[in-house]
């Protein structure tokens, strides 16, 4: 059996499929598509929305796709997307990955824009520094945050407790935990979070310490003294009742839906600045922002004042320029700043916090003064972290538990950590 | 031929017997692989393609972004010498499957038997039972497996009752395994409708011999129903046993993705899924999975290789 095709029929065929793919090539002439990645709660995507459809209002023929996921689910979804060759145009980044994507040529360079598409000028250039890698600047920053402690200053208060202060040293937070867990207001409830496992508190404590997670060449900054140091101020706060049983600590999955402060176990839980109005929309009593404590009274504190995410370019988008236009929009008109407020961090363009200070809530007054107000507290912007950071941070959360279950003491648990950590940074 | 038609054809015009012999079993067999051709492009290229795919991969360094690089046997050599967290996934992994599947039997048998008794309303009860199997791998349940054994939840509701103020199971290193297990065992449905097939294949007149020579109940199960339904019992074994190893979803939601807390819930595929899209590891991450075949093959040779001194076939 076989069919016979005329020549001239396969030719007429021929014909209309190229003039179909000329249709559809001058179709995506007209309309340019942007897809844009970011995770986040429903919040986040409401005011992203808005600015995306402002966007589109203002560059007739710029569609704009946008899609967003929780942040363990975000993760998984970039890198197939990517290895995919079927990267979102804009990706939301994040300073722990950002070397990682970079290094790996996913993301698109964006030297060439400065001045001309993006006008950044008015940022902080310590925050433009911390969206480069290998001397080429990788992400633009959508706010500034630090690490911060919720406090619960309803429970605070029931307790009799004041609440702590910029000077409060981790000697006098051990023992107003206490004090919190043993008034008993609250069935169940502790003073503290278990904070063994929270790498920016750990990084925190360990810069007052002068020392740090990682080194500038990306070799781990501290060693195992110091992280049995670590474990034990986090045991014998256990001991005290200070902070949550280990059982407890370990539901936390470090979101704001699972942290201890959210589920009512603790007065306090160890978090970032910007997500202040997550972590209040979730608690039915009145939160405050406070800093870190201190290890002694003449610390100067182990703050910084960091990029909380940033927008990047992917390297495999069409046009980049459009996308640098994008971001350079997101974090520069005011209309959309106010959009935005503080949700993603206090904006880094001195233009827009002015513009943006006298239009904000309550919520995000406080964590605008929180981050502004950090003062000696804050000090230098460390380098961006390695690869292998991400698998870091599990290691010190699966030691953490060790020591907290018992399996292991607080001097095992500093040696153990610190192998486990140098062996994935050589394995990068 | 004429020069002005283009020939489409499943064979070449000089071999005119080898064309008829292929039109006429395209004629008899044609629509058959029509029907097959949804499921065989499934199976080339979603199934065959991508692992043979991950079988190269697993040969190289692989991290999604960049080309794979060939690394030779490294990636095996690691995970037989030098990676802790292997082992430690293999030893949860092995634990939950001889947990697991040995409890989910021998309750899906239970309740199998107790229906066989001519219950009233069987199918209802059949429905009843095989629900939490059509619920079983979903994110839902896990999330309330969650909320049941967390350390305010119901469980602890219940036993607080009787005085007994229990921990927190699902996020307790020594206990969390346990809600897994008993998550698996709840999920009994499909195992027990095999099974109640399987009673129904045992002649009755077998049991009325028995009981007129006095043979009481319990001796009626060890010696009639326990031989005539190995066959099942081994056919639910093996898969059953499959399935453990395969198991994911319930620990990647009860733990968070971690596997923790220490290691306790860190699933051999939970550990696989971290490598690939948590550390961009997709060449290591083959590896294990191919790893993962081997056991689970070496497992089902095993139990069919043993299968002939316990399995009473009735031929």
């Amino acid at each position: 059996m076989t069919h016979k095709i005329s020549r001239r029929s396969v030719l007429a065929g021929g014909a209309a499929l190229l003039s179909m793919s000329a249709m559809a090539r001058s179709a995506l002439a007209q309309e340019a598509r942007l897809r844009v990645l970011w995770w986040g709660s429903q919040a986040r995507a409401d005011r992203t929305n808005k600015v995306n459809q402002l966007f589109q209002e203002q560059n007739a023929g710029v569609a704009i796709n946008g899609e967003f996921l929780g942040w363990s689910d975000y993760w998984p979804r970039l890198a197939t997307q990517v290895a995919g060759r079927n990267a979102p145009d804009i990706i939301q980044m994040d300073y722990r990955y950002i070397v990682e994507y970079a290094r790996r040529g996913a993301l698109a360079p964006l030297d060439d824009y400065l001045g001309s598409v993006l006008k950044v000028e008015d940022f902080d250039q310590v925050q433009i520094k911390g969206g480069s890698v290998d001397g080429k600047l990788y992400g633009i920053s959508l706010g500034a945050n630090s690490a911060a402690m919720m406090v619960n200053a309803a429970a605070f208060e029931e307790a009799g407790v004041d609440l702590p202060s910029p000077s409060t040293t981790w000697e006098e937070m051990a023992k107003i935990g206490a004090e919190i867990t043993q008034a008993g207001k609250r069935k169940g409830f502790y003073g503290l979070s278990d904070g063994s496992a929270v790498e920016p508190l750990l990084e925190n404590w360990l810069r007052q310490r002068g020392k740090a997670l990682f080194t500038a060449e990306g070799k781990i900054g501290y060693d195992a003294n110091d992280a049995a140091e670590w474990f034990t101020m986090w045991q014998n706060m256990r001991e005290a009742k200070a902070c949550v049983p280990p059982d407890v600590q370990a539901l936390d999955q470090y979101t704001v839906e699972t942290s201890p402060l959210s589920l009512g176990k603790s007065a306090a839980s160890f978090a970032h600045s910007n997500q202040f109005v997550a972590y209040q929309g979730v608690s039915k009593d009145k939160l405050a922002l406070r800093s870190h404590p201190l290890i002694s009274k003449d610390s100067k504190g182990g703050h910084y004042r960091k990029p909380s995410m940033f927008f990047s370019v992917a390297a495999q988008t069409k046009d980049p320029e459009l996308g640098a236009k994008y971001v350079n929009f997101f974090v520069k008109d005011p209309k959309a700043a106010e959009i935005l407020g503080v949700e993603r961090g206090v904006p880094e363009s001195s233009a827009v916090r002015e513009a943006l200070a006298p239009t904000l809530d309550e919520l995000g007054r406080a964590m605008l003064d929180y981050v502004s107000g950090l003062g000696p507290l804050a000090g230098e912007l460390p380098p961006p972290p390695p690869s292998g950071a991400g698998e870091a941070e599990f290691a010190l959360r699966n030691v953490a538990e060790q020591v907290g279950f018992g399996q292991l003491d607080a001097k095992q648990g500093g040696e153990t950590l610190v192998n486990e950590v140098s062996q994935i940074l050589a394995r990068g | 031929m004429q020069d002005t038609a283009v020939t489409v054809g499943t064979g070449a015009p000089s071999r005119p017997a080898a064309q008829g012999r292929l039109a006429r079993i395209w004629a008899r067999h044609g629509a058959g692989y029509m029907f097959l051709l949804p499921w065989l492009i499934g199976f080339f290229g979603l199934t065959l393609g991508p692992a043979i795919a991950s079988l190269y991969l697993s040969f190289t360094n692989f991290d999604l972004i960049r080309a794979p690089e060939w690394v030779g046997t490294a990636n095996y050599a690691r995970i037989a010498t030098a990676d802790p967290k292997f082992a430690a996934a293999v030893k949860v992994t092995f634990l939950y499957v001889v947990l697991s599947v040995p409890f989910k039997l021998a309750f899906a048998l239970l309740v199998a038997i107790l229906l066989d008794r001519g219950v009233r309303g069987l199918t209802v009860y059949r429905a009843i039972f095989y629900l939490p199997s059509l619920l079983g791998g979903s994110v839902a349940i896990a999330v309330l497996w969650r909320q049941l054994f967390a350390g305010d939840g119901l469980i602890n509701s219940l036993l607080a009752r009787f005085g007994i103020e229990g921990p927190s199971w699902i996020s307790h290193p020594d206990y969390s395994i346990w809600t897994l297990v008993v998550l698996s065992v709840w999920q009994f449905g499909s195992p027990m409708i095999i099974f109640l097939a399987g009673l129904r294949q045992i002649p009755t007149d077998m049991y009325e011999a028995a009981s007129l020579d006095g043979a009481s109940k319990f001796r009626q199960f060890y010696k009639i129903t326990l031989p005539l339904l190995t066959p099942v019992i081994f056919f639910n074994a093996v898969v059953q046993t499959i399935d453990a190893f395969k198991a994911f979803t319930p620990a990647f939601i009860i733990s968070g993705g971690t596997g923790g807390p220490i290691n306790s819930t860190l699933f051999y595929t939970l550990y696989l899924y971290q490598e690939a899209f948590g550390n961009f590891r997709m060449g290591y991450a083959s590896a294990l999975a191919w790893i993962l075949v081997l056991i689970i093959g070496l497992f089902t040779a095993f139990s069919f290789l043993t299968s002939r001194y316990w399995v009473h076939y009735d031929d």
